[in-house]
């Protein structure tokens, strides 16, 4: 599993920042619902460290995306992202990834 | 920041928790239903038994915890907050406060009442009553603190098991455990602290092997989050690992900001799988389930209640993340946030489908927000606070009454020079009024709310209801009135010697009371508040009053009176402020304890306050204290005496007058007399007594200044001049020359000079030795 998705083509690339912690969910929920109601794709190439509060959002993001109908991604997503999302029980497209970890 | 130092600052904060704990418990005592009002009563014992853990102060941390168990019955509505109830709860805090003081410095505690206690908590949360009274100690099962940890279920109400100190099975669970399930749900304010969930996952799961799984199931709408919330928990099976210290370590410095439990993965019924969650009623419904059988283990214990929809105060172990458990503990306050108020748990947990959960989340999308959000943003309402060293508040205030001076001498130097220009002298008077903000600004600092002494009096009162068979009930008002730190701590003593008085000669016993036609239950009321820039305290009782005929009868078997002497009913109450005056039967070991109410006024005195009684018979009485705000500064009158400058401070100052030689008589060898309209009142040489000068001044001559001295008599202080009124800083001269015999203090005048100020009691004892009536009446003399 490595989180890519295909890109959608008609969809809004949003970058994510470098660091996506406490300072980084207001500012990350607010872009999103921006967008709300266009496909979306999330470009996770440049994230570094990601905490639990951005994996809310994101994980909210998700869901209300699903429910409008819309397309939602997460595209290329960086070794950082990747590992701290399965340490917080994901994989890199947000599915529930129970796995064991060392 | 040394170990002494922060395990210093633990402490203040376990008087912060104490204090809380108490007005909860109050206020619920009052009928206050606030589901809040237990939270946060939960939460300050919550609190100081994590605390204390970590200092591994093992006797703090079992009562708390069995404290804490009852209170969760409480919390959870399976024990109902009755009188009886509050009764022991209330006892219990004061327990709790003797062991918070006894591992501060030391002391020894009653193991009898704590034992007794822990008995009765034990009953309650067991739903069984409490007897009434004390129990024979040797009845009591041995109180042996042992560390505790309870696991906890995930629900959302969870219902503690009985906890019981007796025959501990010593078998090691951790041991035989091949692992452990650890359930994890933060809060708002671990993030808030810069922490972070994922950090915390990443640790445990290097402790072996992790499955780790989320639960979302709380997470709003987009649009209704909270970005800074808290919606997610997570469950980690850790295998591997034989034992969960270092688990527990891990989360050491979150425990006050999330819910946890780490139970051996052979109790694995205690948790439910995350997929398992997904399907249980949301949180707004939460419901009992049945706990797992405790089990005991040798490391500190961890929450072991469940604090869905509170926020324990935290000790804030933020700083000091690099250090080892046993070298932490709170390097600074958190303002105690105030938790969202849960919703009432239902009795069943219904199993229902995702559907049907989305949909009840649909209906109220934010709940979940408002639940955990909310306990951020209310957070946010509480203005933040510094700790700040005493001492360099006091250097700031002398600093300022330096500059008080210093501002007053260049006024005067440019008024004698007379080289005030316009510019100067607006200038001068620009910088006067901005030290005078200055050095309000900096008293502020110093003032504090009369509060924490107010509280203390109410384990008084409990005490003493309960020594002498009293119904009392303690009604506090203005307890947010400020007053300097320096006043506040000297305000207990005497406030505790009123409150028994009070309650002990004041209050009639509840079958007086009901004989009388009043209630059982007797009234005392304190109360604070401001005014003309003096802090008053009454302490007034719905009592008896003063029984006059009985003090007069007193007074004159004791000679402070004559036996025709007319006074009136204001005289005659005052005579209990005389030494040694009592009109108790049989010497009580409550109100006084040796200690009358003379005492009491000799040490308000001292405070530069006055006291004074309102009584009414059948109705009670009121004592009136009038303080002023701080002891840096005291209004006084300037005199002169024999080329000197002294300042005699006004609150002892009755009147002043011009003494005629008509009124002046001679009594023995040295004393004089100046009679008063219908009393003769001593003279004393001021001068002479201060070894100013050999030979007696001529009263005529002299200004008589009316001062009133311990014991309520009254003496005319002979000065040759009075020169003025005017505020002053008090300077030590203890702490900056010596103490000299009947000099209370310095200061410094606006012309640099150094003034002495009077301690107006010590002059008087001077003057004359002794003397056992102060006040002689006319008749007295003939």
């Amino acid at each position: 599993m490595n989180g890519t998705m295909t890109m959608m083509d008609d969809a809004q690339i949003v970058e994510l920042p470098t660091v996506l912690d406490l300072n980084a969910a207001a500012p990350l929920r607010d872009r999103l619902l921006a967008r709300r109601g266009t496909p979306l794709a999330l470009d996770a190439s440049r994230v570094e460290r990601i905490g639990g509060q951005c994996l809310q959002v994101l994980l909210a993001a998700r869901n209300a995306w699903q429910r409008d109908g819309a397309g939602f991604s997460i595209d290329r997503p960086s070794d950082g992202f990747l590992n701290a999302l399965r340490q917080m029980g994901f994989a890199g497209d947000l599915t529930p990834a129970t796995e064991t970890t060392r | 920041m040394d170990m002494n130092e922060i395990r210093e600052i633990f402490f203040q904060e376990c008087e912060e928790q104490l204090a809380e704990l108490e007005t909860g418990l109050l206020a619920l005592n009052d009928g206050d239903t606030d589901p809040e009002t237990v939270n946060a009563v939960f939460r300050a014992v919550h609190s100081i038994k994590g605390g204390a853990g970590a200092f591994a102060l093992d006797d703090l941390v079992a009562f708390a915890h069995v404290f804490e168990t009852t209170l969760d019955k409480v919390r959870s509505g399976q024990l109902e907050p009755t009188h009886d109830v509050l009764k022991v709860m209330l006892k219990s805090a004061d327990v709790l406060a003797d062991l918070t003081n006894a591992a501060r410095h030391g002391d020894q505690i009653d193991q009898d009442r704590s034992a007794s206690l822990v008995a009765d908590l034990e009953a309650l949360a067991r739903g069984e009553g409490v007897s009434s009274g004390e129990k024979p100690a040797e009845a009591e099962p041995e109180f042996t603190p042992v560390p505790v940890m309870l696991e906890e279920p995930q629900s959302a109400d969870f219902a503690p098991v009985p906890f019981s100190f007796d025959d501990f099975d010593d078998e090691d669970t951790a041991a035989a455990a091949s692992g452990f399930v650890v359930t994890f749900r933060p809060r708002a304010e671990l993030y808030g602290k810069g922490n972070d969930a994922y950090l915390l996952l990443r640790d445990v799961a290097k402790l072996g092997a992790a499955k780790i799984a989320c639960d979302s199931t709380d997470l709003p709408d987009l649009a209704q989050m909270d970005p800074e919330g808290a919606y997610l928990s997570w469950t980690i099976e850790v295998t591997g690992l034989a034992d969960e210290a270092p688990i527990q370590r891990v989360f050491e410095f979150a425990e006050w900001d999330c819910d946890l439990t780490i139970v051996p993965s052979g109790d694995v019924s205690a948790v439910q799988p995350a997929e398992e969650i997904v399907l249980m009623a949301p949180i707004e419904t939460p419901a009992p389930v049945k706990a797992p059988a405790p089990k005991f283990t040798p490391a500190k214990p961890t929450a072991s209640v469940d604090d869905s929809g509170m926020v324990p105060v935290p000790f804030d172990l933020s700083a000091f993340d690099n250090l080892t458990v046993a070298d932490t503990i709170a390097p600074q306050p958190v303002a105690a946030p105030v938790a969202a108020t849960p919703a009432a748990p239902a009795p069943v947990a219904p199993v229902i489908s995702i559907a049907e959960a989305a949909a009840k989340r649909g209906a109220d999308p934010d709940a979940a927000d408002r639940r955990q959000g909310g306990d951020r943003r209310a957070a946010e309402t509480v203005a933040p606070t510094i700790r700040v060293d005493l001492d360099r508040v006091d250097r700031l205030i002398n600093l300022v009454g330096e500059l008080v001076i210093n501002q007053a001498m260049l006024a005067q130097s440019v008024n004698e020079s007379a080289a005030g220009t316009s510019a100067i002298n607006m200038g001068l008077e620009e910088l006067q009024q901005l030290t005078r903000e200055i050095q309000d600004s900096v008293m502020a600092i110093r003032a504090q709310p009369v509060k924490p002494v107010f509280q203390r009096m109410s384990r008084i009162v409990r005490e003493i209801a309960d020594m002498t068979g009293k119904n009392v009930r303690l009604v506090t008002e203005g307890e947010n009135t400020e007053v300097d730190k320096t006043v506040i701590d000297k305000l207990a003593e005497p406030l505790t010697h009123m409150i028994r008085n009070a309650v002990d000669h004041g209050l009639e016993t509840p079958e007086k009371r009901l004989a009388a036609g009043k209630p059982e239950e007797g009234t005392l009321r304190l109360a604070a508040k401001h005014r003309s820039g003096r802090i008053v305290i009454e302490i007034a009782d719905d009592g008896a009053g003063i029984n006059r005929e009985r003090v007069r009868k007193k007074a004159i078997e004791n000679g402070l009176i004559s036996a025709d002497a007319n006074l009136s009913d204001e005289e005659i109450d005052n005579l209990i402020f005389h030494a040694g005056f009592s009109t108790a039967d049989k010497i009580s070991d409550i109100s006084g304890r040796g200690v009358g109410m003379d005492v009491v006024k000799r040490s308000i005195q001292q405070l530069g306050g006055r006291i004074s009684i309102v009584s009414r018979p059948g109705e009670g009485s009121v004592f009136t204290m009038s303080l002023p705000l701080t002891l840096a500064v005291l209004d006084g009158m300037v005199v002169s005496v024999a080329n000197q400058t002294l300042v005699v401070p006004l609150t002892a100052i009755v009147e002043t007058l011009q003494p005629e030689a008509s009124k002046i008589h001679r009594f023995g060898a040295e004393q004089r007399l100046i009679s008063i309209r219908d009393t003769f009142c001593p003279l004393v040489d001021v001068g002479r007594v201060l070894s100013f000068r050999r030979e007696q001044a001529d009263p005529v001559q002299s200004v008589a200044v009316l001062v009133e001295t311990e014991g309520g008599g009254q003496r005319a202080l002979m000065v040759d001049a009075i020169q003025g009124q005017r505020q002053v800083v008090i300077k030590s001269l203890e702490a900056n020359y010596d103490h000299v015999p009947g000099i209370a203090a310095a200061t410094i005048l606006g012309d640099g000079r150094v003034a002495l100020i009077l301690d107006v009691d010590a002059v008087v004892a001077g003057s004359r030795g002794d003397q056992a009536r102060p006040e002689l009446s006319l008749a007295a003399v003939g």
